[in-house]
């Protein structure tokens, strides 16, 4: 078994109108046991930008310190918030100074940049950048996503649209996945405010 | 001294998607038109469905050679059935047929991973989903091959079939109209087409129900 595929773990992030949405599971298991069913794979670093984290539990919680407190002393070196372009790039550089010995992570980036214009992007486990228009996903569970992602997505939803569509996306996935599930954990980003939701999904 | 491995294998995978999905008075059979071999494209316009009897319509991803040999051991039992019977072949006879042949290579199987799709005696879609060694099983709908872990979630989140394990039984055909279901089969292909790289050229759509068999095409993206 690869070790991306060791706790399991499920991610979306997708772009509306104005808007944006990113979107986990809420499994953390070892192989086939699950050990938590509440377990938090999307962390705010500040109010216009969220990081979700996919892949190895450990060294996703390592890499949120890391990146937390570099974006902590941004804050007070610069007096202000770090754009979502910028913070991709130095979760990037982050990953490639471990090319040779990788956090076993695929993080996805979600924030509202100049002007409330959405941004999300993902990387791989050594931080090479993909940028997209429309939606990214991470985990166990990608192809499904791709999938699932594919199909139902439109451009410039209004944030209720896209709360129903990358909630569908994500539960149908996650069920056609062993390691993810147990309901998701959805935020929904406007330039005015954050609304965070848990799904009930199948719980296996 | 390790030990030494085989450096050639006896199998190829040619790629491609399968679809089916069971309606009440119809069924519908899809698959893609594109042959691959490793990062090639061998042809843009082969055809993966093949007609098994009036109500048996099966389509195979996979091994396109194994493929080729079972539906060929298929079409001489069905010969051989019809004269002894002197009729055609029902789609469950076919699906316990295709099961057998398949688990007759137990250890050197054909890969092939298939979908049946028909009419049972009713009159009613029936589809069959199968893995490689004849293990199978009647759905109300199933995907196969390259792009199937795209496709099946979203066929999920259309059609939610009731669970097997329901008792009292619930039908698993959709409720849905031929062309809704045609519908929803060029919009999973579209999308699967986009993200798997072995999907794409053309979509082959097989309609069988009481007015016989209807097939059409779709162009999907060629890259």
């Amino acid at each position: 078994m690869s070790i991306f595929e060791y706790n399991g773990s499920a991610l979306i992030a997708m772009v509306g109108k104005n808007c944006f949405a990113i979107a986990s599971d809420r499994r953390l298991g070892v192989q086939l046991q699950t050990i938590a069913t509440d377990f938090q794979r999307i962390y705010k670093v500040h109010d216009r930008l969220f990081l979700g984290l996919s892949g190895l539990a450990t060294d996703a919680q390592t890499l949120y310190q890391r990146l937390v407190f570099r974006h902590k002393l941004y804050q007070l070196r610069e007096e202000r918030d770090m754009k979502p372009e910028t913070f991709a790039s130095l979760v990037s550089a982050i990953l490639y100074e471990k090319r040779f010995g990788p956090y076993f992570c695929q993080p996805v980036i979600a924030g509202l940049g100049d002007e409330d214009k959405p941004f999300i992007c993902t990387m791989d486990s050594i931080g090479a950048k993909e940028l997209a228009k429309d939606f990214v996903v991470a985990g166990t569970a990608s192809e499904s996503l791709y999938g699932a992602c594919e199909s139902m997505f439109r451009p410039d939803m209004e944030p209720e649209d896209l709360f129903e569509t990358i909630s569908q996306a994500l539960l149908s996935s996650v069920d056609r996945d062993c390691l993810s599930g147990w309901g998701g954990h959805v935020y929904v980003v406007t330039p005015t405010e954050v609304k965070e939701r848990i799904l009930k999904g199948r719980m296996d | 001294m390790t030990k030494q491995q085989a450096n050639w294998s006896p199998y190829d995978n040619n790629g491609g998607s399968c679809v089916a999905i069971a309606g009440a008075d119809y069924c519908v059979i899809a698959a893609d038109t594109r042959m691959s071999s490793g990062y090639n494209i061998l042809t843009r316009e082969y055809s993966k469905i093949c007609k098994l009897a009036d109500k048996a319509v099966m389509a195979s991803s996979g091994f396109q050679a194994d493929v080729n040999a079972l539906q060929k051991q298929l079409a001489a039992k069905h010969l051989t059935y019809q004269h002894q019977h002197n009729k055609q072949m029902s789609c469950p006879a076919m699906a316990q047929l295709l099961s057998n042949t398949l688990y007759y290579k137990r250890f050197f199987p054909y890969y092939a991973f298939n979908v049946l799709g028909g009419l049972d005696s009713e009159g009613k879609g029936c589809v069959f989903t199968y893995d490689a060694v004849g293990s199978y099983e009647r759905v109300g709908y199933s995907s196969q091959g390259s792009g199937s872990t795209l496709i099946m979630p979203f066929l999920d989140n259309q059609l939610k079939s009731p669970s097997p394990l329901l008792l009292p039984a619930q039908d698993a055909v959709t409720p849905l109209s031929e062309s809704e279901a045609v519908d929803l089969v060029k919009t999973v292909f579209a999308s699967a087409t986009e993200r798997d790289i072995y999907t794409g050229d053309k979509l082959e759509i097989v309609v069988l129900n009481a007015g016989g068999i209807h097939r059409e095409y779709m162009e999907l993206r060629k890259d």
